[in-house]
């Protein structure tokens, strides 16, 4: 991290705290919905059945914003 | 970790509703089962890329593939993921309201590591950003387009040109080049694209 960048960034090399890795979520999912759609989970694949009895007819979780 | 220390973590996860760190708590756990008995593990797949992106792409089952040993008995992964109370198997068990499938042995072509979290139970190892976005860029438009995959390799190119993912641009471009993937000129379009997008420096333009 420097002070140009105040979002931590994913390094190469040495790990990344859990702590700093939250606090780059909301800036990275912005990012990508700059060039992407905000959810871009799959409609379905193979593991459709049983993640849908899982997940009360969903694939999974429902996203949430980071704060 | 004790039982008593599993069974608090596992609380913990199931308790948590935010998708993706819900993923990487429960990678952390079944990462730190696996390694005392000398396991060591790497998360791969939709996992991995919402671990780089946020991409809203993670679904409920996380994808994790054996570094060392490369084959691991399926006495032994019963026993393991039996601490955690899971249910199932032998490639796939239900633990913490999720599911978890262990794959078999890496594959990776990248000469760049691992990467690493410190997450909350113990270290997670994940595939490197070089290997998934070839990846997905080659999934992208083979064997037909597939537009989940483009747009995961976008968000993983937009974090990267913008500083918060490390990564290495020429190991990338070596890897779709290479025989295995023989996918550079739809690689520098999407580079190109998005670095146009977002009005960034391109990295194949010197």
């Amino acid at each position: 991290m420097n002070s140009e960048n105040p979002i931590p960034i994913i390094p190469k090399g040495r790990p990344i705290s859990w702590e700093d890795w939250l606090r780059g979520r909301r800036a990275r999912r912005e990012t990508g919905n700059r060039v992407a759609p905000e959810i871009i989970r799959r409609p379905r694949s193979s593991s459709d059945p049983r993640l849908r009895m899982l997940f009360n007819g969903e694939r999974g979780l429902p996203f949430k914003k980071p704060s | 970790m004790t039982i008593a220390e599993i069974q608090r973590a596992l609380a913990d996860i199931t308790a948590e509703t935010d998708p993706t760190p819900k993923h990487f708590k429960l990678a952390s756990l079944v990462s730190a089962v696996f390694r005392e008995r000398g396991v060591e593990l790497v998360v791969v797949g939709g996992s991995a890329i919402e671990f780089y992106t946020e991409g809203g792409y993670v679904s409920g089952d996380l994808d994790m593939c054996l570094v060392s040993p490369p084959r691991l008995d399926i006495r032994t992964r019963q026993e393991l993921m039996g601490r955690l109370g899971a249910r199932g198997g032998p490639r796939s068990w239900q633990v913490a309201g999720h599911f978890v499938d262990i794959l078999g042995e890496v594959e990776t072509l990248a000469r760049t590591p691992f990467d690493e979290l410190e997450a909350p139970y113990g270290p997670v190892r994940l595939v490197s950003p070089e290997d998934l976005l070839i990846e997905r860029v080659l999934i992208s438009v083979y064997p037909q387009r597939y537009e989940p995959a483009e747009q995961c390799a976008r968000k993983l190119i937009a974090v990267a040109l913008s500083g918060q993912v490390e990564m290495d641009w020429r190991e990338v471009r070596r890897l779709a080049e290479s025989p295995e993937y023989l996918i550079l000129p739809v690689l520098e379009t999407a580079v190109g694209e998005v670095a146009h997008e977002l009005g960034k420096p391109n990295p194949y333009h010197s």
